[in-house]
């Protein structure tokens, strides 16, 4: 696909930059992303996926913007208040690279549907909240082979893996299975600094560009984690473990059948 | 034997950043979580000097060990 003159203009730095040129803008134009959760990580995430000219961005979130989710979710704005999240976000790309078309799903992303959801696409973030999302997620991308780069934050921290299934550590490789709830502390019991998810849902849009475009080595067999108050981040290498319950010799997870909740 | 402790994220709050800690040698990392008052269904990364570890692990004097929680927010 050819780029036309106009879109020259917009993306005329990406343009310049070895690696990505012409053709590596026309490939972004082409390709497809799925966001899950449209918070504090996926507001950076759509918003840079956008300006970037991600021809297609899928948005998952069946909730409406509330007033204390403004302090970080850069996506939604005040008078967005009682609007639905993927409404509110899709408004914002839309104003900013028509170049991009939304795909919004205003759904709780379950066993029953996140592998239709997540088949078309090409790439895809979790930017959700909770750690039985994120086991779902990791789970389907493995069924569905498809990429992910994982992501949370609390307080002053943050942390991101990418993941492509089969080939690198899984979620599951590192975390095994979800911590009982209410037994990690969340943003909504102990904050989080509203930059936080700022940084990490940036670096996790520039995973997503970076595999589109082919180039740079990513944050795979690795967690990268970020410390905000000691300014540190540390990459901690981790391989695939052969024992994984989802991609190890003998796996035990055969479907999506033992998840209950959705996200 | 001398045992460096390093603990990330969530795990400081009301414990500490970085601490020397005497223990007997052989010490299983396991219980070191339970002397912190540390779930392990909470841990997501044990390290000892660097390397993946688990919670039998056995320590050995001057030992760096390195305790991540899982970060589940969005």
């Amino acid at each position: 696909m050819g780029l036309n003159e106009l879109q020259k203009q917009r993306y005329s730095r990406h343009i310049l930059l070895e690696g990505v040129d012409e053709e590596g803008q026309s490939r972004l134009l082409e390709s497809r992303v799925l966001v899950i959760g449209c918070g504090g990580l996926g507001s950076p995430v759509c918003l840079y996926l956008a300006a970037a000219g991600v021809g297609t961005i899928g948005i998952v979130d069946p909730d409406q913007v509330d007033l204390s989710n403004l302090q970080r979710q850069i996506a939604h704005h005040t008078p967005d208040i009682g609007v639905d999240k993927v409404e509110s976000a899709k408004n914002k790309i839309s104003a900013m690279n028509p170049d991009v078309k939304v795909e919004t799903h205003k759904v709780w992303a379950g066993a029953g549907n996140i592998r239709e959801i997540i088949a078309g696409y090409d790439f895809v973030i979790d930017a959700t909240d909770n750690f039985s999302a994120k086991f779902l997620i990791n789970d389907a991308c493995f069924f569905e082979r498809k990429p992910l780069c994982h992501a949370g934050v609390v307080g002053f921290e943050g942390q991101l893996m990418t993941i492509i299934p089969g080939q690198t550590a899984c979620y599951r490789c590192i975390f095994d299975a979800p911590p009982p709830d209410r037994t990690v502390a969340m943003c909504g019991d102990v904050g989080v600094l509203c930059a936080v998810p700022g940084v990490i849902g940036t670096l996790q849009a520039t995973e997503a560009m970076k595999y589109i475009l082919g180039i740079g080595d990513l944050a795979v067999n690795s967690l990268v984690t970020y410390n905000a108050i000691n300014m540190s981040f540390r990459k901690i290498t981790l391989g695939r473990n052969r024992l994984c319950s989802l991609c190890g010799e003998e796996p035990k997870i055969k479907d999506l059948g033992g998840f209950k909740r959705l996200c | 034997m001398l045992l460096e402790i390093r603990l990330f994220a969530t795990f400081r709050h009301r414990r500490f950043k970085t601490k020397q800690m005497e223990l007997p040698v052989g010490f299983l990392l396991g219980n070191l979580l339970k002397k912190l008052d540390i779930s392990i269904k909470n841990v997501g990364i044990l390290l000892v000097n660097g390397k993946h570890s688990d919670k039998e692990t056995r320590l050995i004097d001057g030992d760096v060990v390195a305790i991540f929680p899982v970060v589940g927010g969005g």
